[in-house]
């Protein structure tokens, strides 16, 4: 060993000229392997089969850690049930079934309506769970907390980050083909099954299965695909994160009002309708090519910013005033520095405000009036719920509650704050929407009910998430008990308001159903219009309004009960 | 250059600023084989981030990184794939076991007697009751031996060890330290970070002592002592701008601190 002359010295930033880092310089600096073999990393397909694998087991034993095995049986066999249930039940709404309606000659909806109410709601459920470039970069930040994640492996090891996240991609498309597609399409199965045994009517034919998993593989591949290209350009940051939300803007638009075939939008809806080979292979091919192109945009980049900031949290917390001096206020106050220091409050800003926009353009463009369904400001209302879970959600991976387990608070304290902080970082978007849309709609005197109805929802979506799944909510979809309960939460509240606010509150409308829809579809429902029946209509949302507010301070109550004893950990 | 002389780390000029942030000036720096180099310097001197900037884990903003001959600025997975890596704070995945991590780690490197090697340090490392329990339910200095075995794995003559022993019991610090030792003897490198002075005196040949982002001194450990009576401790207090009459100052202030809450 010789070190004579080597020297380890540092100069001053200025005195180094400011260049790029010499990726570009082809000179060597002489450095030598001397007898070192050298090998190069794995890459392509040999990386990601390695990878691919262990990842799949590593989804399993994550989903499995929160709903335990029983859970985890039980929410495909759910699923099963269900849409054994559904297909039985389709016969009424596609009015098919002469043997046993025999006075029901038209139909109610189309098969192609039917099929697009499959698609559309999968389409944005994938493109709720597919924004795989901002996990990685999640995953590599929080990489030396108490839990660590293959997505993170790059880092350290020779893998690129590119095909770690193609690999994660394929895992998660595997996995909700496995757990949701093939149990719905198996629930499918038993219906038509039913029918030789219990002679049970339906109108599915055992030929149309192949082609709905298939159809739906292809739409649950696109919005994957289509989420995690838009997480990676905006992860590449401007102009991506300023033309990409105005591009998804118009989009959402064109599509709204027709300017694209929605066959040729959702493309597993096209594949179902055509059933042709070719256009499957192509739909999937299309997919897993944006997945790809959408991996390659991830660079190799595992920077952790140290940057010094000026204090938030004492001025946050003086700002929430309203909240008290106990130790919600606290809490809420450093929800918010972590909503703002991790960048994260621009990012779901923008996610919740891209899907109004849409349909604050749309309403700008068409005449509601004149579609088949009247929607109206007060549809817009329970609507904005929906949103409530997303949010929440991100809320909760923000960051690492593990260090309140040392202080003296407990999980109870931590789920409201964050209750309260979806609440004060969403309201006031939300205000304004159903503002614009009372101005464009013209519909000022549905304006002071739809605000009390969007408040009363939104509390209460969010107040239900948080009781039901606590600080893990991604890990609680798979959980069959826990989504019988949200279930049955959402659905039956939100179907009352979206049924009485369809017909500006015409409630006799649904007592004549049959007769009507017979007679002349699904535009007979824009039909009537009673000033008596308006008013009704106005407070039975109240009503119902106020019952979601109670509901929701119970589940406030309850969380202590529900949530007291656990530990802090998501 | 002869062959024989070159070395197998360099840096020119490497420098890193996060924002207006400088964590480390720019530094030339030189390892050859055979040295057992360590970096020292107290909390947030910019110890980890030397070695994430040699390994490929961070990209400079100045300056030229080469190890074994290969650009790591340019091809840092290439230097990942010939190197051994142990980070300071980090976690094997939380979700798999000791056994599957090392075969995950063992597959990506093409390691040959893949089950061999696993077994091997499995067993070296004394976690064989604990194979087959998650990452997450280890504890510390468990999940910390499974972190050390998955950079001995493939076997690299060169290693960038970031505090190793921080969570090791007394007596799997021992063993370590002795491997690492006898590593170098058989013709390994080793670069090496920490706060932990002892290291210094026991295992380096050779030592750089930082703070604030800046070398301040460099050297075998004997050439940094002034005198024959100055303990290493003397030197770090020394270089990192504090008196030794303060350090001690200090010292006594929370003894008396203690004394008084226990009266």
């Amino acid at each position: 060993m010789n070190v004579s002359g080597v020297s380890v010295v540092s100069r001053d930033w200025d005195e180094v000229a400011d260049v790029q880092p010499a990726s570009e310089s082809g000179n060597s600096l002489g450095t030598s392997a001397h007898d070192q073999q050298l090998h190069e990393p794995l890459r392509g397909w040999s990386a990601f089969s390695t990878t691919f694998r262990v990842m799949f087991k590593e989804e399993g034993r994550k989903s499995l850690e929160f709903a335990k095995k029983r859970q985890m049986v039980l929410f495909p066999l759910l699923l099963t049930l269900v849409t054994a249930i559904t297909t039985i039940g389709l016969q009424f709404l596609v009015g098919d079934s002469s043997a046993q309606v025999s006075d029901i000659e038209s139909k109610t909806f189309t098969w192609q309506e039917l099929r697009f109410a499959l698609h559309l709601p999968l389409l944005m459920f994938s493109l709720g769970m597919g924004t795989f470039a901002f996990m990685g970069h999640d995953a590599i930040v929080h990489r030396s907390g108490t839990k660590n994640y293959l997505l993170a492996a790059p880092a350290l090891q020779p893998l690129p980050n590119s095909v770690a996240h193609f690999a994660y991609f394929i895992k998660d498309l595997s996995f909700y083909v496995m757990l949701i597609l093939s149990p719905v399409v198996a629930g499918m199965a038993v219906g038509i099954l039913l029918e030789s045994l219990a002679g049970i009517s339906t109108p599915l034919e055992w030929s149309s299965l192949p082609w709905t998993w298939i159809a739906m593989i292809i739409t649950l591949a696109q919005g994957l695909a289509l989420a995690f290209l838009a997480s990676a350009l905006w992860m590449r940051g401007r102009p991506f994160t300023i033309f990409g939300p105005m591009l998804i803007v118009a989009l959402g638009i064109a599509i709204g009002l027709g300017k694209f075939d929605i066959g040729t939008m959702l493309w597993g809806l096209g594949v179902q309708n055509s059933q042709s080979i070719l256009g499957t292979v192509l739909a999937l091919l299309a997919s897993l090519a944006v997945g790809l192109c959408s991996s390659a945009l991830i660079i190799d980049d595992f920077d952790v910013s140290v940057v010094e900031r000026a204090e938030l949290l004492t001025p946050i917390y003086n700002r929430l005033g309203f909240l008290g001096k106990g130790e919600i206020r606290l809490i809420v106050a450093k929800e918010f520095v972590d909503l703002i220091r991790s960048g994260s409050i621009k990012k779901m800003t923008v996610s919740y405000a891209i899907p109004l926009l849409v349909l604050l353009g749309m309403a700008w463009l068409v005449d509601f009036a004149e579609a088949p369904i009247p929607i109206n400001l007060l549809s817009y209302a329970p609507f904005l719920g929906f949103f409530g879970f997303n949010f929440y959600s991100w809320l909760t991976i923000l960051d690492s509650p593990e260090f309140m387990n040392g202080l003296p608070l407990g999980v109870p304290q931590l789920i409201r704050a964050k209750v309260v902080v979806y609440f004060l970082a969403t309201s006031w978007i939300s205000l304004i929407f159903i503002v614009l849309m009372a101005w464009r709609l013209d519909e000022w005197g549905a304006l002071p009910t739809s605000i009390i109805v969007m408040f009363a929802n939104s509390i209460y979506i969010v107040a239900l998430t948080a009781f039901l799944m606590g600080l893990r909510p991604n890990k609680a979809i798979f959980d069959a008990s826990i989504m019988i309960w949200f279930w049955i939460g959402t659905v039956i509240p939100l179907l009352l308001l979206f049924l009485l606010s369809f017909t500006q509150g015409d409630v006799s409308l649904y007592g004549n159903w049959w007769e009507r829809t017979s007679e002349g579809g699904l535009a007979a429902t824009a039909a009537m219009y009673d000033q008596s029946m308006v008013e009704q209509g106005y407070k039975g949302m109240i009503a119902i309004s106020v019952a979601l507010i109670l509901a929701s301070a119970l589940l406030w109550k309850l969380m202590d009960r529900r949530w007291g004893r656990a530990e802090f950990s998501n | 250059m002869v062959e024989s002389l070159a070395p197998l780390v360099m840096a020119e000029d490497m420098a890193k600023k996060y924002g207006d942030f400088i964590a480390l000036h720019p530094l030339n720096v030189e390892v050859h084989a055979g040295e057992f180099f360590g970096v020292f310097g107290p909390n947030g001197a910019g110890k980890s981030t030397f070695i994430k900037l040699l390994t490929g884990q961070l990209r400079p903003s100045k300056g030229r990184i080469e190890v074994l001959g290969i650009n790591a600025v340019s091809d840092p997975q290439k230097v990942k794939a010939n190197i051994g890596i142990v980070p300071e704070s980090e976690s094997p995945p939380s979700f798999l076991t000791p056994v599957e991590f090392l075969e995950f780690v063992a597959k990506l490197r093409t390691v040959e007697n893949l089950n061999e090697q696993v077994e091997h340090w499995i067993e070296w490392f004394g976690l064989e009751e604990k194979r087959d329990t998650m990452c997450k339910d280890l504890s510390k200095g468990q999940r910390q031996k499974v972190m050390l075995a998955a950079a001995f794995i493939h076997k690299p003559k060169l290693l960038f060890l970031d505090e190793p022993f921080a969570n090791l019991d007394p007596i799997y610090q021992r063993k370590c330290r002795h491997w690492l030792l006898e590593h170098v003897k058989n013709g390994g490198t080793i670069f090496l970070c920490s706060h932990v002075l002892e290291m210094a005196e026991r295992m380096c040949n050779r030592m750089a002592i930082i703070n604030n982002g800046k070398v301040l001194a460099a050297g075998t450990v004997k050439g940094l002592k002034k005198s024959k009576d100055e303990t290493l401790e003397d030197v770090f207090i020394r270089l990192v701008g504090r008196s030794i009459e303060d350090v001690e100052r200090l010292s006594d202030e929370g003894v008396k601190d203690k004394d008084n809450e226990e009266e």
